[in-house]
């Protein structure tokens, strides 16, 4: 079997999981503060930014501080459990699949999944500030030209949190130690980014990017360089590696 | 009998582990924070606890309900996963006992974390804020209220993981209940009662009438939280 009926196999697992449900319900949490307080976006001016960036910004860092890595760790335990239980793993590894290949699979359906949240996060933007913009007459809607590159560029940002994340739920076999670190890993990252060395740590990646397209379209907030030339390689870095590590260990507990 | 049972049934589990580990980050938080910049604190105006709290009390805080819920999700987990549910259902035993027990292992574990940051926050506060006897009671009331604040959301996380034949369901369900409490807006009191929202409220500078009404808040939620499960349990029971 190739890699892409692996996925497609990995996907047919997952139909009945109501992640999409999670998404959905995550996307509406987060838009419709966001809506009924659209009119907070026009007192901004101590800061120097304009409402429709602003409430743009506001509904992203909302995003991508807490509810998207959470998702992703929610999703990590789906790919996991729905093999543990039963023991659907062992008859899995029993196939004459290569493992390396299964776990990658597995991994292409976590990326398309946080696509997948991506992409519901910024049609939840449009129709959010749609409403926004009927409620308080102005129009709140950002070109789709600054949009959606902006929106790639943080997925692309958080494929490193994907690998380190696959990484834990793959070696840490202990539900509770892997659900664990993957959501404390999330409320330190608020830590981490603020000191020097904030490219070593992957989980704070996408909401670094949002900070500093903050500092770049408010005036009067604080720049956060955004230096490419440590942050690509080290984060390529770490995730080859992790990718590496989780093919390498995947169903090694099991056959033991 | 129930009690003894659930005790055994956590031993590999990791729970107590994760539980201490969880609870020593969180007490690291606020000496890491203090000992980075003492100056920053120890020229702000207020009595140590207030200081103190309102630095680190809103992560430690999220660390907590974090910790509760994935806790909560394992304590079901174990019975769900190999239908040990089904044998524990076939006992001569109520069912509720079975959350009783439940209960009766996360309590404790909630307790315990607190102690650990009520330590570190009371060792903040005697080595950089010069606190006295006073302030560290203080100190200890704000964090007995924040625990008390915290029960609502622990049982409700118990309750969710019941109702859960999956722990992802259970999982997602408790990190969109915490979202939820982020997104909404600090000033209003009546959205403050959402259990996952309360145990973000700080004592220090708070209104006396308010601290009251949080506090029959969290008992009544409580007290709700459980009465639901004992007549989920019986519902089910019948249309199983």
């Amino acid at each position: 079997m190739n890699i892409f009926t692996l996925a497609l196999v990995e996907f047919k697992k997952i139909k009945r999981s109501k992640i999409l449900l999670i998404l959905i319900a995550a996307t509406v949490i987060l838009w419709l503060p966001n809506i009924l307080n659209a009119d907070l976006n026009f007192d901004m001016n101590d800061i120097g930014i304009s409402p429709e960036n602003s409430f743009f910004i506001q509904g992203f860092m909302g995003m991508t501080w807490f509810i998207y890595p959470a998702v992703m760790v929610v999703t990590t335990v789906i790919l996991v459990q729905t093999e543990r239980t039963n023991h659907g793993i062992l008859k899995m590894l029993a196939l004459p699949v290569s493992t390396p290949l299964l776990c990658f699979a597995k991994f292409i359906v976590l990326a398309v999944t946080a696509a997948a949240f991506i992409l519901f996060m910024t049609a939840g933007y449009y129709i959010a500030a749609a409403a926004a913009g009927a409620l308080n007459d102005y129009s709140f809607i950002l070109a789709p030209g600054y949009v959606l590159p902006f929106a790639g560029k943080l997925y692309l940002a958080s494929l490193p949190m994907l690998t380190v994340f696959w990484l834990i739920a793959v070696c840490i076999s202990t539900p509770i130690f892997s659900v664990g670190v993957g959501l404390v890993s999330i409320v330190s990252s608020v830590l981490i980014n603020n000191t020097e060395v904030w490219f070593l740590y992957p989980m704070g990646y996408p909401f670094y990017l949002i900070m500093s397209e903050y500092g770049e379209v408010a005036e009067n907030i604080g720049k956060s360089s955004l230096d490419l030339i440590p942050w690509i390689p080290v984060a390529a870095l770490i995730s080859l590696i992790c990718l590496l590590i989780s093919c390498l260990y995947f169903g090694r507990a099991e056959r033991r | 009998m129930s009690f003894r049972l659930e005790c055994k049934k956590i031993r590999r589990t990791g729970l107590t582990a994760a539980f201490i580990a969880g609870s020593i980050i969180a007490a690291a938080l606020p000496v890491i924070n203090t000992a980075a910049r003492p100056d920053t604190f120890t020229s702000m105006a207020g009595s140590p606890a207030a200081v103190l709290t309102d630095a680190n009390l809103q992560l430690i805080s999220m660390l907590n309900l974090l910790l509760v819920t994935a806790g909560a999700c394992i304590l079901y987990h174990i019975e769900y996963a190999d239908n040990g549910l089904q044998k524990m259902q076939s006992l001569p035993v109520r069912e509720s006992g079975l959350f009783t027990g439940k209960c009766g292992i996360l309590l404790p574990f909630v307790l315990v974390m607190f102690l650990f940051e009520a330590a570190s926050l009371c060792f903040c506060g005697w080595h950089w804020l010069d606190a006295g006897k006073e302030e560290l009671i203080e100190m200890l009331q704000t964090l007995g209220f924040t625990l008390l604040l915290t029960l609502p959301a622990a049982i409700i996380a118990l309750v969710i993981s019941s109702a859960c034949r999956n722990m992802w369901t259970t999982l997602g369900i408790g990190v969109l209940c915490i979202f939820t409490a982020t997104m909404l807006p600090t000033d209003n009191f009546i959205f403050s009662l959402f259990p996952y929202v309360l145990p973000f409220q700080i004592l220090p500078g708070m209104e006396t009438t308010r601290v009251i009404h949080y506090c029959i808040a969290a008992v009544c939620e409580t007290g709700i939280a459980c009465a639901a499960e004992f007549i989920y349990l019986k519902v089910r029971r019948l249309f199983a």
